[in-house]
């Protein structure tokens, strides 16, 4: 009897593939939600500051501020019950001294005793993410962001594949893939493009 | 048993309907309002818009709607201290220079009304800037033959090119104070530059340096995508 051949395995790469974007997908989401939070973000720009909550408000102390530069900033900082060391403190005109504190100036009038108070206050996480999101460390990063690009490829490419749908690769998924390429044609066709 | 009484009922849904009308009419009066001022906004524009510069073009470039105020438009702060504060004036010159701000002060300044235009799409008109010259500055220094582009340089490395002859125009300013009061945080403080014939990202925030170049060094911006020349009537927005 002629010895019996064992059965050839079949290639399973379906299950591989299934891995692949399963692992790849939990290593992007952490850069997924940094990418996408700035990226609306910055966005609206034109709305807000993405990173930053800058601030203006004005304090009358109702009377003239004669003296040293150093001894007007040390009424003024009295007189808000700020107790912080000035970074600066600069006679930038005749009447108006600037004390200058870590994330506020104020803008001090001496012959009216006005004070013009503004600063910036980080938007704390999403000042992070927009200096990451634009690259503005630069260095490193780029190597991260390339891979994170190339890693999101890997994952719209796999996920093509990771199902076999009833009709192979021509049914509902080629549907919506077609679907989704379409919306930046369609764009750019509708636009005039650049 | 628990079940309200009829009488009771009726007047729970009488309150849940006047509430219902009260929070529509509320909701309906803010869109209302909000509606108004887009609207008056938009009057500002369209009156604007009817007007022509000296130069024979429309006061508000194409693709602009008109603000009141600037926006603070971010970029990564420099130092708003003025005793921090030094800019140095070099590259293809005979007398590279190196101003605090005391100097600035000192330097000749002049206050002009000049309108502003963001490359998002926002318009201010007459914001009024005092600042130095940048033609002054460049007779100063004594910009040698051959170049034809300037550097504007901000806090952290960013840079901002323009053609020479737009930068040596008489509306370019190296400013400290806008409308009456020393630049804001925001704004670039302690001193930014002001090119008003171009996109606003050309006019550098916290300003570091001016620096005279005869080949162009795209800087910023204009080598992430957007253009080069920046012609707020031309829309040269993007590359």
């Amino acid at each position: 009897m002629p010895e019996k051949q064992a059965p050839r395995r079949r290639l399973r790469w379906r299950p591989w593939l299934r891995a692949t974007h399963r692992d790849l997908g939990y290593l992007a989401v952490g850069l997924t939600v940094i990418y996408a939070l700035s990226g609306i973000a910055v966005n609206h720009i034109e709305d807000w500051d993405p990173n930053f909550n800058n601030y203006e408000e004005t304090h009358q102390l109702g009377r003239a501020l004669p003296g040293e530069d150093a001894a007007v900033a040390a009424e003024v900082l009295r007189s808000l019950d700020i107790d912080e060391e000035p970074a600066d403190v600069f006679r930038v005109d005749t009447d108006e001294v600037q004390v200058l504190l870590g994330t506020r100036t104020l803008h001090v009038r001496t012959d009216t005793g006005e004070i013009r108070d503004e600063g910036q206050k980080p938007r704390l996480l999403l000042r992070i993410a927009n200096w990451l999101h634009l690259n503005r460390g630069k260095k490193a990063w780029t190597y991260v962001a390339d891979a994170y690009a190339v890693g999101l490829l890997t994952l719209a490419i796999t996920g093509i594949f990771m199902l076999p749908g009833r009709r192979g690769i021509l049914g509902r998924g080629a549907i919506m893939v077609l679907l989704g390429a379409a919306i930046p044609f369609l764009y750019v066709v509708l636009s005039g493009g650049p | 048993m628990n079940t309200p009484k009829p009488k009771t009922r009726e007047v729970e849904n009488l309150l849940r309907r006047r509430s219902f009308i009260r929070r529509a009419t509320s909701g309906t009066v803010i869109a209302g309002l909000c509606g108004g001022l887009y609207v008056l906004d938009d009057l500002l524009t369209g009156e604007a818009k009817a007007e022509n510069r000296s130069d024979g073009r429309p006061r508000v470039p194409p693709g602009q709607r008109v603000l009141r105020a600037l926006k603070p438009m971010g970029g990564t702060p420099g130092s708003p201290n003025p005793s921090d504060f030094s800019l140095t004036v070099y590259g293809e010159v005979e007398r590279p220079l190196t101003l605090d701000f005391g100097g600035l002060l000192r330097s000749e300044n002049v206050e002009l009304e000049v309108d502003v235009h963001c490359v998002t799409g926002w318009t201010v008109l007459g914001a009024r800037f005092k600042g130095v010259r940048v033609r002054d500055l460049a007779e100063r220094v004594g910009v040698k033959d051959g170049v034809n582009h300037v550097i504007f340089e901000g806090a952290h490395g960013y840079t901002a090119n323009v053609r020479l002859g737009e930068a040596l125009a008489p509306d370019v300013l190296v400013a400290h104070r806008l409308d009456g009061r020393s630049l804001a945080r925001p704004h670039g403080a302690p001193v930014r530059a002001v090119i008003p014939s171009l996109y606003f990202w050309k006019s550098a925030k916290w300003l570091k340096g001016i620096k005279f170049v005869r080949r162009d060094e795209p800087g910023y911006w204009e080598t992430r995508g957007y253009n080069n020349h920046a012609d707020p009537w031309l829309e040269e927005r993007y590359a």
